[in-house]
């Protein structure tokens, strides 16, 4: 044993000269002016950008090469080298660990990311700065909407830029039951509950899990009788409605599925639930409603969504570049075509695979044929899907990032643990 | 051994003092650059809902380790006995069988018994097909409960083969002489049993249900797989601190993980103790 704490001390050394050598190894990418961006386009051109993004559905992962990695290479001869990650944590915590290991440049040059995970990055220091607002698509993002410029409640800061929009809608299976009988509220699903015991449960709300939380946040709102007030942080606020919520959830809890003593880990878990009939409602984020999932075989084929007629929580999902990324012109490049009209046109269409919402606002593209696109495709959404007008009549932005915590640790004490 | 000793060393050594350094708040992605106990008292003692699930998982964790060693050690016994007795004839084929068990991994071996177990599995299917119950939901909740069951079958059917296998080199290797002098001396077979077999296969038995118990107790895949939300295991609160997204959390993952290696480290020191034991006695 005497002879190991030198040794280790000697591995210590070792180890840290290698990434003193491997960070002057490779020299920083071609340089550019992010305020000029044919310099940034020229400075990208031959270079390889390395995606980190969920590729947990096989879709999203085919349209990501077929849409944008045929552009990059066609438009900016750029290649696309796209990292399927199981969870988004994982790309995190590869830029975490090459920050520990002093590794710079690193490996990732984009992240798909949003929430809890850039709240990681952010804290830590490990994004590239301002350039969101410098990419010439910007002008068609609405910086000026609350649900984009902060992300979960945390203010974007230009450190990362939109992809597309998700909003929180339940499914339902036609064949099982008719549209007249869906509760639009949660006062009104505490009465479905009751008569239908055992029929309905919903994501347990915790880190990765956001759309228990969701769920959860949803029914504070209703409770409380309005989202606005939710937008800022109020220790008070909270305590007041706090005991509100967990009484409301602790209510529906002996009528759920397995009488509330577990719930469904994830979206998946809870589809699967949904399709083999254990329960009649599933939870989905995205604008082609259940029309993804089908094309899947995660649901069944009559499934569709519905939204209630309040408090549906939105938002968007966005890019981001870590600090130490090889590519960064390239990463910026992609970052642009993300948001190009047409592209954003092709990502809303069920048949292409990618099922979610506009990033931008429609209102800001100034060519004609590029919005008739975009209206066109939001036209052809599909059966599955909530219609627009009742999506957006129900949109409520979601509550300051402090709730988050304090709904997902108050969740587990108040409901989750509690025998009441 | 030297190269084996500096190997296993250098991988756990470094590990273990990153492991320390990040519980103590140091090299978490924050801004802390100052040594701090923090995380141990917000497992220990926290308010937060923190400290109190602390407990709930650490008994939770040692009911399932307990139980699952107990009964893998009771099982392996009348195993074991049975195969030494096969004397001769079908030996290896009845060790390959054993062998065949051991080469599952513990994940594939729970998402099994998930799909064959669970209210959405194959035997719920199977059972509603036949009208025994009304619809799949209806069968009794076998995996994912509250006491561990699952887990407790996973582990129970994973471990008895291996310690069955252990017991079973310990009789195979004891001297014939020993039975057939009680015997002459007037023994039953009950008493050879107690006084003579036991006491020569409990050291390595003692040994490898602790080595069990170590095991079951830190590892993480099975509950994962099997656990619910609440109670959980030892293992899983600490995955789940170390990967919540807000960076201060990760000190207090390490801290449950340091903490799980310590009463493993425990369970190894008495487990070597018995084993020299064993070493000496023979």
């Amino acid at each position: 044993m005497k002879h190991i704490v030198p040794f280790l001390l000697l591995l210590t050394i070792l180890l840290s000269a290698c990434s003193a050598i491997a960070g002057t190894a490779n020299p920083s990418s071609t340089s550019f002016d992010i305020n000029d961006w044919d310099s940034v386009v020229a400075a990208a051109k031959g270079q390889t950008v390395t995606w980190y993004l969920w590729g947990g559905s096989e879709s999203i992962n085919s349209f990501v090469d077929a849409f944008y990695g045929k552009a990059l290479k066609d438009r900016y001869g750029i290649t696309l080298h796209r990292v399927p990650v199981a969870d988004t944590v994982d790309a995190v915590n590869q830029v975490l660990s090459e920050k520990q290991a002093g590794k710079d440049p690193g490996a990732v040059d984009l992240i798909w990311i949003n929430g809890a995970n850039f709240l990681s990055l952010k804290q830590a220091n490990l994004l590239y700065p301002d350039w969101a607002n410098k990419l010439p698509n910007s002008l068609l993002v609405n910086w000026d909407n609350p649900a984009i410029n902060r992300d979960f409640g945390t203010p974007v800061d230009n450190l990362e830029s939109p992809w597309s929009s998700a909003q929180f809608q339940f499914i339902y299976d036609s064949a099982r039951l008719n549209p007249a009988e869906l509760p639009r509220s949660y006062a009104q699903l505490k009465e479905w509950v009751i008569e239908h015991p055992g029929r309905f449960t919903y994501i347990a709300p915790g880190p990765g899990a956001f759309q228990g939380t969701r769920f959860v946040k949803g029914a504070l709102f209703e409770i409380s009788g309005g989202a606005d007030q939710w937008s800022t942080f109020d220790q008070a606020t909270w305590d007041q409605w706090s005991p509100e919520l967990w009484k409301y959830l602790n209510e529906l809890k002996p009528y759920l599925w397995r009488n509330g003593e577990t719930y469904p880990k994830d979206e998946n878990e809870l589809h699967s639930l949904f399709a083999n009939q254990e329960v009649d409602f599933s939870i989905t984020q995205a604008a082609v409603g259940a029309g993804a999932l089908i094309e899947q075989g995660l649901v069944p084929a009559t499934s569709k969504a519905f939204v209630f007629d309040q408090y549906m929580i939105g938002d968007f999902n966005y890019v981001a570049i870590p600090a130490n990324a090889p590519n960064k012109a390239a990463a910026l490049v992609l970052a642009n075509l993300i948001l190009d009209p047409e592209l954003q046109a092709a990502q809303i269409l069920p048949e292409n695979g990618f099922g979610l919402g506009y990033g931008i606002d429609i209102n800001r593209v100034t060519d004609p044929a590029a919005l008739v696109k975009l209206q066109d495709a939001a036209k052809k959404l599909g059966d599955a899907a909530t219609s627009p007008v009742d999506l957006a009549k129900s949109l409520a932005g979601d509550s300051d990032a402090q709730y988050q915590n304090l709904v997902e640790t108050g969740w587990r004490q108040n409901v989750l643990v509690s025998s009441k | 051994m030297a190269p084996a000793i500096l190997l296993v060393g250098i991988l756990f050594g470094v590990s273990l003092i990153y492991g320390l350094a990040q519980s103590l708040g140091l090299l978490t992605g924050t801004d802390q650059r100052a040594l701090s106990l923090a995380a141990y008292q917000n497992v220990l003692y926290g308010s937060e809902g923190r400290g109190t699930e602390f407990w709930t998982s650490l008994g939770f964790s040692l009911w399932v380790a307990g139980v699952s060693t107990l009964l893998s050690a009771v099982g392996a016994l009348p195993v074991a006995a049975w195969l030494n007795y096969q004397n001769g004839r079908g030996r290896q084929m009845d060790t390959l069988a054993l062998n065949w068990n051991l080469a599952f991994p513990h994940l594939v071996w729970a998402i099994g018994l998930l799909l064959f177990f669970s209210q959405s599995g194959l035997l719920a299917r199977l059972a509603a097909l036949l009208g025994w119950i009304q619809n799949p939901a209806d069968f009794p909740v076998l995996v994912r409960d509250r006491l561990g069951i699952g887990i407790i079958v996973d582990y129970v059917t994973k471990e008895i083969p291996f310690l069955a296998l252990i017991v079973l080199a310990a009789l195979r290797s004891q001297p014939e002489d020993y039975g057939v002098v009680a015997a002459n001396l007037g023994a039953t077979p009950w008493q050879r049993l107690r006084f003579v077999t036991l006491p020569q296969i409990f050291p390595s038995l003692i040994s490898g249900s602790l080595l069990v118990f170590a095991f079951v107790f830190s590892a993480y895949e099975v509950p994962s797989v099997l656990g619910m939300p609440y109670p959980r295991m030892l293992p899983v609160l600490a995955l789940d601190f170390f990967a919540n997204p807000d960076l201060h959390h990760r000190a207090e993952g390490m801290a449950i993980s340091l903490i799980i290696a310590a009463i493993v480290v425990i369970a190894a020191a008495i487990s070597l103790h018995y084993e020299k034991h064993a070493g000496s006695s023979q």
